[in-house]
């Protein structure tokens, strides 16, 4: 920015003493460089940022872009590789399989993350009121969950979500009288166990981040709408989530492509890999290409996934943006 | 308040950054995921160098399990001073994604890498990766080796030897020697093995052990099925690798007797690997384990103070279930001192050695004859001697085509009896196994 301030007198001097003919002692004119400054400043700054670029395009862009190429193509991964045009896309849409997986992570994502989100606000909520002691003690805890790996949940909540009688979910079920439920293979049931996970891993991290933005709200709001007599629900729905709408905008975002990224819950929770109640479009492709070596139709998948993510995100940004629009009409 | 097209650009931003470190995050949860099947082995590479620094032919191992063959191996750099070793050990399910992407990539493979006999046949259609070990002298050393053990490592026509066998898993029936007593059955293996010759003597003392007892014959349908499949003449592919599940009847009738006992009773639902299936080792949930020798590590680590773990042969005879072939990839520069040493480490002395240091089972049925395995006795079981038990199985087993998608067939049929257990029938269940199985193997 100053370079270029710079160089403008510079020029501006330059222009002047060239109008007026008389002036013998005319500045030196410019050296001829190979580079002009301006163009070294590009050049450092580029090569500063370049380092995360040349490793994206290597790690990043390039298997991008083959994965597209590798989707019109059969391949093993070791043989040649052979053109099939769209077979692949035509296999895989003829595939009830694939259907069944798009829809479970649907269902998965929604009975996973919807009731988390609004969770996580009431939950944010709760820890910035004044009313709660020891709240870093509590934020903490409510965090914690996140930090967890995924294997170990997985793990642990297939141990919870035991098939046996003897299970923690299935004999707390049995004192009310409830059949035990086989919950890695029925429909509902591998669902239900699923979406629990995904919930409890990651609704600390939304309400981390939602507390963060009701700490950015200024405290004055509330107490002119105390003193309106605004209630707790009315606090809530005026002030809170109309100033957090960039936060709930996030999280929504990274929730949405979170959910359809579901992967590791089914596939270690299933056992053998996943099963058709709660296999997932990822676990779909993975099983494709790393249990069956078919990367060609993995590759396929993965672009209608890509396709999926964009159409999804585009739809949240029409939704997520009526909500603070809402939330003013009320206001006034 | 962010002007609406700045907060669109960055939000498309955020979505890109995030759909980058999502998809990150999914390789990473691969890489957990499939360290689970290991049970939550997240052990790094172990990487053992042997030898001179400065030898002339520096030589790579890449392996998986515990297998001790460094500690052996040292024995070998000291008697060939101009060969160093460097041995690589991971867990099985990372060795086998990087030795695929390195003769993928055809760059970074070792000189010689352990290939598990599950994933063998999926890397028989990639003759020209590897160095066909026949070229190199193989033929004089395959009659060390067990046949049906050779025959798995070679091509279909034989021609093309990719592998030697390391160790094998010969198939036999571990038993509650207490349930058995309890249910009024012979419990000394030698009486069992009488007792338990066929399919329906297994079917009759199951009968006996639930209605005495209460307690079901099998943990679970998948080591029932997977007793009687090896059993059969053909699998599910034949040498042409075409499915042959419907058009021959021995897949289906396992299926169907499997499911058969199921329905009676017989079989629990322990997940295989799972808490619940290692601890009902331990307090008596199902009578006998149908599973390979290594098992028996599996078995003792789950129940270390049970003392009613009894070993017998299986009814008609066991099977082969794991073990592992050493390659040697065609990116090597030392083909001959690799399959040198190959030869040194697999021969029936080493392999005596492994069996000894680490339970390795042999390949080569001379270490049978050897005192190790004539007087061996383990205390766990009885002080019986298992090692014979086994030997016995491996003599008998016999060589079945398998082919490169045996273990996605093999997925959907075991989820089938899952199914058949949840009470789908049987009939309905195989028809619908096999669209599954066409559906997903044609791609």
């Amino acid at each position: 920015m100053s370079n270029t301030l710079r160089k403008d007198m510079h020029t501006g001097t330059e222009k002047h003493s060239g109008e007026s003919e008389n002036n013998v002692k005319k500045p030196k004119k410019p050296k001829k460089r190979l580079f002009s400054q301006k163009q070294k400043d590009m050049a450092s700054g580029y090569l500063f940022i370049s380092p995360f670029y040349l490793l994206f395009a290597v790690f990043g862009v390039f298997p991008i872009l083959f994965s597209f190429y590798l989707a019109f193509f059969r391949w093993d991964g070791l043989g040649e590789m052979e053109f099939v045009g769209l077979n692949n896309f035509n296999i895989i849409f003829n595939d009830p399989l694939f259907w069944k997986s798009l829809y479970n992570t649907i269902i998965i994502g929604l009975m996973g993350t919807a009731p988390q989100l609004i969770v996580a606000l009431l939950l944010a909520f709760a820890l910035n009121s004044v009313l709660i002691k020891y709240k870093s003690v509590f934020r903490l805890a409510v965090f914690l969950p996140y930090v967890t790996s995924i294997v170990a949940v997985a793990i642990i909540f297939s141990v919870i979500f035991s098939n046996q009688e003897s299970g923690l979910v299935n004999s707390f079920l049995g004192l009310f009288g409830i059949d035990p439920i086989t919950w890695t293979r029925s429909e509902w049931g591998a669902k239900v166990a699923i979406s629990a996970m995904i919930f409890w891993r990651w609704v600390g991290y939304n309400t981390i981040i939602y507390l963060a933005g009701m700490q950015a709200i200024p405290n004055d709001l509330y107490e002119a709408a105390k003193i309106d007599g605004a209630t707790l629900r009315q606090q809530i729905w005026h002030i809170t989530i109309p100033m957090l709408k960039p936060f709930i905008i996030f999280t929504v975002f990274t929730a949405t492509i979170g959910a359809l990224q579901i992967f590791a819950e089914p596939h270690i929770f299933q056992g053998r890999g996943g099963r058709p109640e709660g296999i997932s479009i990822v676990l779909y492709l993975y099983r494709d290409a790393f249990g069956s070596n078919f990367f060609g139709t993995a590759s396929a998948t993965a672009i209608v996934l890509f396709f999926i993510i964009i159409i999804f995100s585009a739809a949240n940004l029409l939704l997520v943006n009526r909500i603070g629009r809402s939330g003013k009409v009320g206001e006034k | 308040m962010m002007k609406k097209s700045s907060m669109l650009t960055v939000l498309t931003a955020m979505a890109f950054l995030t759909a980058a470190c999502g998809g990150d995050e999914a390789n990473d949860e691969a890489a957990q995921a499939d360290n689970v099947n290991n049970e939550l082995n997240e052990e790094d590479a172990e990487v053992t160098d042997l030898g001179a620094d400065d030898a002339e032919v520096e030589l790579s191992f890449w392996l998986f399990g515990a297998t001790g063959y460094p500690e052996l191996a040292e024995e070998y750099v000291e008697e060939n001073p101009e060969v160093s070793i460097t041995f690589q050990e991971i867990d099985m399910e990372d060795h086998h994604n990087n030795l695929f992407t390195a003769l993928s990539a055809g760059s970074g493979a070792p000189d010689m890498a352990a290939i598990e006999v599950s994933e063998i046949d999926g890397y028989k259609n990639a003759e020209d990766r590897f160095v066909n070990l026949n070229d190199l002298g193989a033929e004089d050393v395959e009659d060390d080796f067990l046949d049906w053990a050779w025959e798995v490592g070679s091509s279909v026509d034989g021609d093309f030897q990719f592998g030697l066998p390391t160790d094998i898993g010969p198939t036999v029936m571990f038993y509650r020697a207490d349930i058995f007593e309890e249910a009024g059955l012979p419990s000394d293996p030698e009486e069992v093995e009488d007792l338990l010759q066929t399919w329906e003597d297994f079917e009759e003392a199951a009968d006996t052990v639930l209605e005495e007892t209460g307690t079901p014959m099998t943990g679970n349908p998948e080591t029932l099925f997977n007793a009687k499949r090896d059993q059969a003449p053909e699998h599910y592919f034949n040498e042409e690798d075409e499915l042959i599940l419907d058009s021959t009847p021995y897949v289906e009738e396992a299926f169907m007797d499997t499911s058969e006992m199921i329905e009676q009773g017989h079989v629990d639902n322990y997940g295989m690997w799972t808490p619940e299936w290692g601890g009902a080792m331990d307090d008596g949930g199902y009578a006998t384990l149908l599973a390979p020798a290594w098992m028996q590590g599996v078995v003792k680590d789950n129940a270390p103070d049970q003392d009613n773990w009894r070993v017998a042969s299986m009814p008609e005879g066991g099977g082969n279930w794991g073990g592992s072939y050493v390659t040697i990839p065609d990116q090597t520069e030392h083909p001959e001192e690799a399959f040198a040493f190959m030869e040194w480490l697999l021969a029936p002395e080493q392999q005596q050695k492994a069996f000894e240091n680490m339970g390795l089972f042999p390949s080569t049925p001379e270490v049978y004859e050897m005192d190790t395995f004539t007087e061996y006795s383990d205390d766990y079981f009885g002080g019986q001697n298992t090692a014979e038990v086994f030997a016995e199985a491996a003599l008998e087993n016999e060589h079945v085509h398998k082919g490169a998608q045996y273990g996605d067939v093999n997925t959907e049929i075991l989820d089938g009896l899952d199914n058949v257990y949840d009470g789908v029938e049987p009939e309905e269940e195989w028809e619908d196994v096999l669209t599954r199985v066409e559906q997903r193997i044609s791609r």
